[in-house]
């Protein structure tokens, strides 16, 4: 048990940090790196909580597709100069800095309004098989996911070839 | 008696004003076509003269039934109207020669003929109403035949008659629902609350054809204005027959108006207003016609003092004074014509000696001006005694009133005549030459009308006049010795104050500027001068003020639509415009914003 | 049958993609056309009552958990006509061969994605679908290969996962309480939890989430980059049915079959709309771009569907979907023709346009057509959807943002002028003598736009009468 929370809470800093790192990273490529290294640390914690499906989803389509396509993206764009970086950080400092007041008011507000949280919650259909409920319960959702994929594979066909001509 | 022959005084002005309007471009032709007719007419209208008759043509419904009648009153005045519209034609043969405008005056006044004559003879009160209102046009038209700036004046008479025709229109409305007919000979009303309101709307409409104050302000304006004609035959006589006629049938036929009833005291004191006023107003004039104009207006004030007396003798006096009026107003004007003509001027100040230039002008002149100042044994003098009587038996303060007004009457005519007449001809007038026979022929006709309905008076008032009133109970047409007296006294007053002031002033034009100039009345003259006593000029002041005050509003509405409402769209627009500054970590904030108090919303509301 | 609508597109796009050389590629776009003009029609068939699409019987195999009504059918009819529109500005818009393949390709997936956004009942795949479309859209925007294009599409990215998490989320916190994800599901759980803050919050974050979507103000921001950088065919699905599908459409649904409109929704509707309305029309006033300009007013038009919604009645839905409908036709119109316009002058600042009515006469009518039906002049179409969003706010008692409502369609009125006056009439401007009217495929599809919006504007009545359910 011990170790478990212990690994859990190394896995959730891990997660903060690469989130914090993606968010305050000058170049946008080390960004979307770091986005990818998010979904792959959020890939981890699904799989410690047994969603191994899930999990096999985050990392295709959010750490390899996505990633893939904010890469060829922010490749494609101009890179800033140094000047310009610093202009933008302390820009973004200053267009966030009452991000936290809000964060403060919206929960004073909350504790405020004694919100009743005490709901008649369903069990959970953790009993039921994955596949199961993939393939006869969800297939429209499979389909949808199929629909993605095939565009995020246009949408690479049609960057890269971008980028071929490019180079 | 049912006569088509009462068709003809209507259809031979229009007929001429028709054949006029055809070739008015050539305008001796118009000329001669317009005399012939209005001969025509003069003859017809002699003819008709002292008869009864009825005509009964077609009926629109609605009330309105093509009914003419004539009798003893109004066959006068058709061959009154008749013979001014004979004279003045006469009188135009010359005045209007080179005149661009001649052939035009001519239709418009064979119009104006066309119109009175059937006013006069409609006995329904629609077809009075449409023949009274076709006066309107004509007099605005003939007013805008003048110089440049006549229109304005023309707009001014056009709207004071106008608004004054709509009170009678009112009247008349009220006077066919009170009575249930539209015959006119058939409305004989008791003075009930209503119909006393009708009464009065009828009277004004009366008296503001007639010219009286307060609605006789156009009346100066277009003398100076108008072609001089139109002032000899519109408010000189044709108005003033038209208008004087019918407030004689709103008092003796259509109402019940007696003696010391509000009405009647209500018509004297307008008289009696009118006739000082006006007067007073002539006092100051330099110039020959506009104070013509003003004692047309004054003279007014007699008729309906006399009138209003609602006692048989200043109906009587009312009547022959209307009569005597029409005469030498017309006169009056037709010498100011001919002086404007000959002399090429109407400003008394440039003016002077022309008794030895104009020498039968200046006779006629004399003759009508003693007339219209009331001097034995004028005309204006019998019909001036019989207002006095009736006006002493009223109350002494409206005779006192017509008195005062006799006085200043004289005062100003000789002031004119010295002014025009006598004194030192200035240098230029030197060329001056008496006018041509056509023009002399209708003042000399005037003028020895006037001496001979004064000398014949007695007859004039019993056969003529006398027949009007069906009562014919009339004492005297001579006056009582004592108010003789004292007419007389304020007319020796009167030239011996002329004389003295003549000489201290050095001059006849200023012989009565000791009274304009008194400490209070010079105030009261400085006002009039500048019309704040106008009702027109009052009313257009308030109207321009409010349509100032309408066109700040409608400036600020524009520029609250214009200005601010786009100024604000505009700078809001930008504001928008520039947080949109391309940034996405602003959109984030935003929607961050935006979901945050939407998430408040929502758990504050639940 | 229902399930055709999605599987058809689908399905032609596998077949496109099977090796079958150059034959693919010039029929490609006819085999879309054909698909939207087949989709057209049933649908509108289905609109008019002609046929009933659920009685057809298909193989188990195909049967999803789909349904169709009334609401579902007016979005099938506005896609399809959108997207065949798009399809047939491509042909002369997008000019490479294998470029007009792949763009076909995409509005296809598009296509399905968007009538299964019409289609489904769980709310799970609604998230699904929606996130398909805006995949698709991403790709689209960044279609035109340039760096505004990647701007405006990376905007879109960012703000687009926002409503993703946002959308998660609540769909979490529904499945929390509902233990399902289906729309009877949540519908009966929300009912019987109704003042839960649990419950509220999710709804709350779910709207958020499709704010972000329509393009509502605020949550606007990537929607003037995006329909202005983009190709003017992705602009015009776009702005015609992009993102009124995934936002709109779908704020419908769920508000007024799933959630039920109380009077905190209600409330974020009204002011939403509202501030919409407003700040949308005042920004478009100041615009240079005219593209820029259509963009803010479909976030004020969008707005008015919005403030329809609020009213919270059935003619306020009905009120809503008819503005839907016609926003639809009368938006894609104006983005045809600000196609036209920049194919032929290459320019997009307004200032240095003026007159072309002269030179491209279809263009000037049909945009004068859609720009009075915009600005809600009777009898075009606009004016009578407008006319029922005020009656149906002042029927719910909501007269102040009746009030907005009318004022502000004075100020639409202002900006769709500035943009007839600044383009087609007064003098031609210089340098535009040669300038000729567009193909027939861009004035061909206004026209038929504009052919629309008259005929729906006069056949107005009976419209309604089937809207009425």
């Amino acid at each position: 048990m011990q170790a478990n929370l212990v690994i859990n809470v190394i896995i959730l800093m891990a997660l903060i940090g690469a989130g914090l790192w993606a968010i305050m990273t000058r170049s946008l490529i080390r960004s979307a790196i770091a986005l990818a290294l998010t979904s792959s640390v959020l890939t981890m914690v699904m799989f410690r909580f047994n969603s191994w499906l899930a999990a096999v989803f985050e990392l295709s389509v959010c750490a390899g597709l996505i990633s893939v396509v904010f890469i060829s993206t922010i490749s494609l764009t101009e890179p800033l100069s140094p000047q310009e970086v610093l202009k933008h950080m302390r820009d973004r400092l200053a267009r966030f800095a009452f991000l936290p007041i809000l964060i403060l008011v919206v929960g004073f507000a909350l504790s405020l309004l004694k919100v009743s949280y005490n709901l008649p919650l369903p069990p959970a259909a953790l009993e039921q098989d994955a596949r199961n409920v993939l393939w006869y319960g969800r297939e429209l959702d499979l389909l949808g996911q199929v629909i993605i994929l095939i565009s995020g594979v246009f949408g690479v066909i049609i960057l890269f070839r971008q980028m071929r001509r490019r180079s | 008696m049912n006569s088509t022959l009462l068709l003809l005084p209507i259809l031979i002005p229009l007929a001429a004003a028709v054949i006029v309007l055809g070739i008015r471009r050539f305008s001796t032709a118009a000329g001669a076509v317009a005399l012939i007719f209005t001969a025509l007419n003069l003859a017809v209208t002699l003819r008709l003269f002292g008869q009864e008759a009825y005509f009964t043509g077609g009926s629109a419904g609605f009330g309105i039934d093509f009914i003419l009648r004539l009798y003893h009153f109004n066959s006068l005045i058709l061959a009154a109207v008749a013979f001014f519209g004979f004279l003045i034609a006469l009188y135009c043969q010359r005045f209007l020669k080179e005149k661009a405008y001649a052939g035009r005056f001519y239709v418009y006044m064979l119009a104006s003929i066309f119109c009175v004559n059937g006013a006069v003879l409609s006995d329904n009160l629609i077809l009075f109403l449409f023949f009274w209102e076709g006066l309107l046009i004509t007099l605005y038209t003939m007013i805008a035949l003048g110089r440049a700036e006549a229109y304005k004046t023309a707009i001014k008479a056009f709207i004071i008659v106008g608004v004054s025709d709509l009170c009678l229109m009112a009247g008349l409305g009220l006077t066919a629902a009170i009575a249930g007919t539209t015959t006119l000979s058939q409305i004989h009303l008791a003075l009930t609350p209503a119909s006393c309101a009708a009464c009065i709307l009828l009277i004004i409409g009366a008296i503001a054809k007639s010219g009286s104050a307060p609605f006789h302000t156009w009346i100066p304006d277009a003398a100076v204005d108008a072609p001089l004609p139109f002032m000899a035959f519109m408010p000189a006589s044709l108005e003033k027959l038209l208008g004087i006629y019918f407030l004689i049938r709103i008092t003796l036929d259509m109402f019940a108006v007696v003696p010391h009833s509000s009405i009647s005291t209500l018509l004297m004191s307008v008289g009696a207003v009118t006739i000082i006023v006006a007067v007073m107003m002539a006092l100051i004039q330099k110039d020959y016609k506009r104070l013509l104009a003003y004692h047309a207006v004054s003279q007014v004030g007699y008729m309906v003092l006399g009138i209003g007396t609602a006692l048989p003798i200043g109906i009587l006096g009312g009547i022959f004074h209307m009569l005597n009026n029409s005469l030498y107003k017309a006169g009056l004007f037709l010498t100011a014509g001919a002086v404007e003509r000959q002399a090429a001027t109407t400003d008394l100040a440039r003016l002077g000696g022309l008794r030895r230039n104009m020498p039968v002008t200046c006779v006629c002149f004399l003759v009508t001006a003693c007339a219209i100042s009331g001097v034995p044994p004028f005309n204006g003098f019998f019909s001036k005694e019989l207002v006095y009587a009736a006006a002493l038996e009223r109350g002494r303060i409206f005779y006192l009133a017509a008195v005062t007004g006799s006085l200043f009457t004289a005062l100003s005519f000789l002031k004119l005549g010295h002014a025009v007449f006598f004194g030192a001809l200035p240098q230029e007038r030197q060329a001056a030459k008496e006018a041509p026979a056509s023009m002399l022929l209708p003042m000399i006709v005037i003028a020895s009308l006037c001496v001979v309905l004064g000398l014949g008076n007695k007859s004039a008032v019993e056969q003529i006049l006398a027949p009007i009133l069906s009562a014919g109970a009339v004492g005297h047409s001579g006056g009582h010795g004592m108010l003789v007296l004292i007419t007389v006294a304020v007319l020796v007053i009167a030239v011996l104050s002329h004389l003295r002031q003549a000489k201290i002033q050095g001059g006849g034009l200023k012989a009565a500027a000791y009274i304009y100039q008194a400490p209070i009345l010079a105030t009261i003259f400085r006002w009039a001068q500048r019309r704040f006593f106008d009702p027109y000029y009052v009313v257009a002041k308030i109207l321009r003020a409010g349509a100032w005050i309408l066109y700040g509003c409608d400036r600020l509405v524009n520029w609250f639509s214009d200005g601010a409402v786009v100024g604000v769209a505009r700078i809001s627009g930008s504001v928008i415009r520039k947080a949109h500054d391309g940034n996405y970590a602003t959109y984030v904030a935003w929607v961050l914003a935006g979901t945050a108090l939407v998430v408040i919303l929502f758990i504050t509301r639940g | 049958m229902v399930s055709f609508f999605i599987l058809v597109p689908f399905l032609c796009v596998l077949l496109l993609n099977l090796p079958w050389g150059n034959l693919a590629r010039r029929l490609a776009l006819w085999v879309g056309l054909g698909l939207t003009a087949g989709q057209a029609a049933v649908s509108a068939c289905a609109l008019a009552g002609w046929i009933d699409l659920r009685a057809i019987p298909v193989s188990p195999f195909f049967k999803y958990d789909l349904a169709l009504d009334t609401l579902s059918i007016v979005l099938l009819l506005c896609s399809a006509l959108v997207f065949g529109v798009a399809l047939l500005l491509s042909r002369p818009l997008v000019s490479q061969g294998e470029q007009r393949f792949n763009f076909v390709c995409l509005l296809l997936l598009m296509l399905a994605g968007t009538n299964a956004v019409a289609l489904v009942r769980d709310v799970f795949s609604l998230y699904v679908f929606i996130e398909a479309v805006s995949i698709v859209s991403f790709i689209l925007i960044s279609f035109n290969k340039d760096q505004d294009a990647f701007e405006g599409a990376f905007k879109y990215i960012v703000l687009s996962s926002m409503a993703t998490v946002l959308m998660v989320l609540s769909i979490s916190l529904l499945v929390l309480v509902a233990g399902t994800t289906s729309f009877d599901g949540v519908r009966a759980a929300v009912a019987a939890s109704r003042h839960a803050g649990v419950v509220l919050g999710a709804i709350g974050l779910f709207l958020c989430g499709l704010f972000i979507k329509g393009g509502l103000m605020p949550f606007h921001g990537w929607l003037p980059d995006a329909y202005t950088c983009a190709l003017n065919p992705v602009s015009v699905c776009l702005a015609g049915i992009g993102t009124k599908a995934v936002g709109v459409y779908t704020l419908i649904r769920l508000a007024y079959f799933v959630f039920g409109i109380d009077a905190a929704v209600s409330q974020a509707f009204l002011l939403v709309g509202a501030f919409s309305i407003v700040a949308g029309s005042l920004a478009a006033l100041n615009q240079t771009d005219y593209k820029r300009l259509l963009a803010y007013s479909s976030i004020s038009q969008v707005g008015y569907i919005i403030l329809g919604l609020g009213a919270g009645t059935g003619l306020g839905l009905a009120a809503a979907a008819f503005h839907f409908f016609n926003h639809a036709v009368f938006k894609t119109l104006l983005f045809v023709n600000a196609g036209a316009l920049e194919q032929k002058t290459g320019l997009r600042d307004m200032r240095k346009l003026g007159g072309l009515s002269a030179r491209m006469p279809l263009t000037g009518f049909s945009s004068l057509i859609g720009a009075l039906s915009a600005a809600g002049v009777p009898p075009l179409s606009g004016f009578w959807s407008k006319l029922l969003i005020i009656i149906a706010l002042i029927g719910a008692g909501y007269h102040g943002y009746a009030l907005v409502a009318v004022l502000a369609s004075v100020l639409t009125l202002a900006y769709m002028l500035a943009w007839q006056r600044n383009i087609f009439f007064g003098p031609l401007a210089a340098g535009l003598e040669n300038i000729e009217e567009a193909g027939w495929e861009i004035s061909g599809s206004a026209l038929l736009l504009a052919v629309i919006l008259i005929g729906v504007g006069i056949a107005f009545p009976l419209y309604l009468c089937k809207l009425i359910w």
